[in-house]
């Protein structure tokens, strides 16, 4: 999350273009420990880009056009950088001009302006300067630098109950990922065509050798995938049509076959299993072993259990957008709660009974997350709610049942953001 | 540069139903598309099959691809690798793809389709890789195979197939064509099941179908792109980035033409036109390329100087007559014409309007090729029939390499325009992009009722 130091991107020159590699942003020892103790969703540090590479080009593309003596400068922004920056570039360039024995001063006693315009396109931050010293020629001299794909500003949340913890960020989807615990910590992660292991050490995660999925079909678009620690062996993979299995034997690896499996919706007992439309995204709704006497649902994006002291009842968000509740015996739609597609059970440590997850989207393209409680059959909020910069592409919970793994797409940087989503007990 | 944090907390009521969205994509359906161009053929190779949607895109697929930074990506191929001296490219082809006619992807099929549309290139299959040798060094080479007439066709006979995620099920050229999802894509199946265009359709039938729920998506004109908003529309608008220009088809033949050309550059009032006529659907413009692909190209002065247009025709001694042609199919190309014939009156230049024949200049718009600016202007000087802009890989380099095709005042820029599509509200996840192609392999339709 942090923004990138606009001096780390400059422009290849190589020649060569390779796929990316899933580039990650690994929290700080100190950053882990600010998720753990603070309330703040995240805690995001950010500070102003580095500009001197471009102050002293253009510093020395003015000077050269002047030459030594006394001007005056015009700056007009006409860029996304900051008013705070445009008045550091002001005075950095002016310090820069004086080394080169250019002089900044009132127009009126200078021997001419020049017009620096901070400009922008795409790809770069583009600075313009138009030095007017003579009646006829205004020369125009153009310096340029990359601009980071995204930057972020930190901005002070308010104290909340829902509480996240980041665990990863890369350019390539992610489609889940477990955390494993023990010394040292180790996490999986699921990708499109590889599940990467990680372990955490020197407070960093450190990524191992992609174990690669291999599939002869194409997988479906808005691809989904699910990993589930094993107790015989480490994990198995749930991707459309696909079912990879980890091996046992030490180095780790993974077989992928083609399958038709159900994947797990719930890994606590009691054990309920869904198939899944392997070139589509979504259950097809047959349950095994099924809900009590109900063996299926109409064909649903996810879904959440809670637990009841003789029954589990079952929440699924349909194909259709319906919200609907199974609770082994009877069907019930809740066709006057719009949630999004996705949802997902955790249990607070401090609550009996388990929360609902939910997304929805006030404006359509940012998501936002938010914990109910069903204490009979409607849904009552029990969080704030958490707003995502992005649309949310995968929820689960995670293996210990008390949080859940999300994943949201940065709408800034484009970069699929993991997240561990807990709730933050008697605050 | 700062922007506001990816994860915001936010204060509110606990209400158990929250609004809709955050939906994921749904399978099925199909996007019915009205449209006003009337493409003959649907060959990259044909400057006129790109259409309305990026057609072109949905069938056949390039080997590189550029982002919505006009930074190159995999496409049919999946890396690449210059020599030193950038003379020569190699690029690997992405393994498992077929075309629609169930040919396999290979270094020949791609050769053969390259060789069509760069004679000047000369390309070599080399296993699962395919070659490209320049003339000179030539580091825009990935970035050129990203337009869209480097598409990859594989051609039987009169039959021509690509690798996208829609294969043409039905042509009726200038007509009506249908696209059918393509199973087995390798990107992964498109989440419509098929897309039905309908060309020929002027804006006011357009509108018609629309309100009528006959077609989901329409083409809105610049002019019109304000009074679709106020009528409430779901809009996607692109950057201002199809060039309207004047453009003389001939170099300046005496010091006088060349000062009478740079008067009249001077005297066309492009504000008004964009704010008046245009109904601000574009941006007044001095420059070839939009501001927001260079970031300089507003150093560039549009017009609207009358008293230096008067002050240099005081110092032409032969005054020319042109002929200004238009198109004469498009309403506001004629009004945009009567304008530009007003300021150059104005001024003491004399135009002359004509719908017909070979005339001394034309109103034209050109659409932005790339979202790579120097892969742009080269396809702009190519257009215009200008000399091919020489540059480095700087801003400054760029902004010499435009200033030099400005100055053979050949062509004389007016206004950047915005193109814009109305959307039936079932339409979801449609994207325009900055030069105003459009992103449809992504698209799907809501069941739920607006």
């Amino acid at each position: 999350m942090l923004p990138r130091n606009p001096t780390n991107h400059q422009h290849s020159t190589t020649g060569i273009y390779n796929s990316r590699n899933p580039g990650m942003h690994l929290p700080s020892r100190a950053r882990l420990a600010c998720c753990v103790i603070t309330l703040f969703a995240f805690p995001l540090m950010a500070r102003a880009a580095d500009w001197q590479p471009l102050i002293a080009q253009l510093s020395g593309k003015i000077s050269a056009a002047t030459g030594p003596g006394v001007i005056a400068l015009d700056i007009t922004n006409r860029s996304t950088i900051s008013a705070a920056d445009v008045e550091a570039i002001r005075r950095e360039l002016t310090s820069s001009l004086a080394n080169s024995g250019v002089r900044v001063w009132q127009p009126e006693q200078a021997a001419g302006i020049v017009k620096i315009t901070l400009s922008e396109s795409l790809q770069n931050y583009v600075w313009v300067a138009e030095v007017q010293l003579g009646v006829n020629e205004h020369p125009v001299v153009i310096v340029s630098m990359p601009r980071p794909e995204s930057a972020t500003n930190a901005q002070n949340a308010p104290p909340l109950a829902l509480r996240t913890t980041t665990l990863l960020s890369q350019a390539d989807p992610i489609l889940d990922v477990v955390i494993i615990e023990g010394s040292p910590r180790r996490m999986l992660v699921l990708g499109v065509s590889a599940i990467t292991p990680y372990e955490f050490r020197d407070s960093r995660w450190i990524a191992g050798s992609p174990l690669a999925i291999t599939h002869e079909r194409p997988l479906p678009r808005d691809i989904r995938g699910r990993l589930v620690l094993r107790k015989d062996h480490l994990f198995d993979a749930y991707l459309p049509g696909l079912v990879c299995h980890s091996t046992n034997a030490a180095p780790l690896g993974v077989n992928c076959a083609h399958s038709d499996d159900p994947w797990p919706l719930q890994t606590e007992e009691p054990h309920v299993s869904a198939f899944y439309a392997p070139a589509r995204n979504f259950f097809t709704g047959a349950l095994v072993p099924g809900i009590g006497q109900q063996k299926s649902a109409p064909p649903f994006y996810s879904a959440a259990s809670v637990p009841r002291e003789k029954y589990a009842l079952w929440i699924f968000v349909g194909v259709d957008g319906q919200l609907r509740l199974l609770d082994g015996i009877n069907q019930q739609s809740l066709p006057k709660i719009h949630w999004g597609s996705d949802i997902t059970s955790i249990h607070a440590p401090c609550r009996a009974g388990s929360q609902v997850l939910a997304t929805s989207s006030e404006n359509g393209s940012t998501d936002i997350i938010q914990a109910f409680e069903f204490p009979d059959r409607e849904p009552v909020a029990v969080s704030q709610k958490l707003e995502l910069n992005g649309s949310v592409t995968a929820l689960w919970t995670a293996e210990n049942g008390e949080a859940a793994t999300l994943v949201f797409h940065d709408a800034d940087k484009g970069d699929y953001e993991a997240v561990l989503l807990n709730f933050a007990c008697g605050q | 540069m700062r922007r506001f944090c990816s994860i915001l907390l936010v204060v509110s009521s606990l209400w158990p139903a929250l609004a809709p969205g955050a939906t994921r994509p749904h399978y099925g359906g199909s996007l019915r598309v009205a449209a006003k161009e009337t493409p003959a053929s649907l060959d990259p190779a044909s400057l006129a099959v790109s259409g309305p949607i990026g057609l072109s895109r949905l069938v056949f697929e390039t080997l590189v691809t550029l982002d919505d930074r006009g930074q190159t990506q995999p496409g049919l191929a999946t890396s690449w690798q210059a020599e030193p001296g950038n003379q020569r490219w190699r690029f690997q082809l992405r393994s498992g793809v077929s075309f629609h006619d169930g040919t396999i992807l290979t270094g020949n099929a791609v050769s053969a389709s390259l060789r069509a549309a760069n004679p000047n290139w000369k390309i070599l299959p080399a296993g699962d890789a395919v070659v490209i040798e320049t003339d000179s060094a030539d580091q825009g080479v990935p970035a050129g195979l990203a337009l869209d007439r480097n598409g990859i066709v594989h051609r039987v006979g009169a039959k021509i197939s690509g690798t996208g995620p829609f294969s043409v099920a039905h042509w009726d050229p200038a007509k009506h064509l249908t696209l059918r999802a393509n199973d087995q894509y390798w990107g992964g199946r498109p989440f419509l099941d098929s897309i039905e265009v309908d060309f020929g359709k002027d804006y006011r039938e357009q509108l018609a179908l629309l309100d009528l729920g006959k077609v989901d998506v329409i083409q809105i004109t610049p002019e019109n792109i304000h009074r679709a908003q106020a009528e409430g529309r779901t809009i996607i608008i692109s950057e201002p980035s199809k060039l309207m220009a004047l453009v003389f088809p001939q170099e300046a033949k005496s010091e006088d033409e060349t000062r009478a050309r740079a008067a009249l550059g001077m005297s066309i009032d492009t504000v008004a036109i964009n704010n008046v006529v245009l109904q601000g659907g574009g941006t007044a413009t001095g420059a070839l390329l939009p501001n927001w692909l260079t970031g300089y190209a507003f150093t560039f002065p549009s017009g609207g100087g009358a008293d230096d247009a008067r002050h240099e025709r005081m110092q032409i001694r032969h005054p020319p007559a042109w002929t200004l042609g238009y198109d004469s199919s498009d309403p506001i190309s004629r009004v945009i014409a009567e304008r530009i014939l007003l300021n150059a009156r104005d001024v003491g230049i004399t135009l002359q309007l004509s719908t017909s024949g070979p005339t001394d200049l034309r109103l034209v718009r050109i659409a932005l090729a790339s979202e790579e600016p120097q892969v742009a202007l080269m396809e702009l000087a190519k257009d215009l029939n200008l000399p091919a802009p020489e540059f480095s890989n700087s801003s400054a380099s760029l902004y010499a390499a435009e200033g030099s095709l400005l100055q053979t005042h050949r062509v004389i820029p007016l206004v950047h325009l915005r193109s814009a599509v109305a959307l039936h509200p079932i339409v979801r996840d449609w994207v325009i992009l900055p030069n105003g192609a459009c992103s449809v392999e992504n698209v799907w339709l809501s069941p739920e009722k607006p």
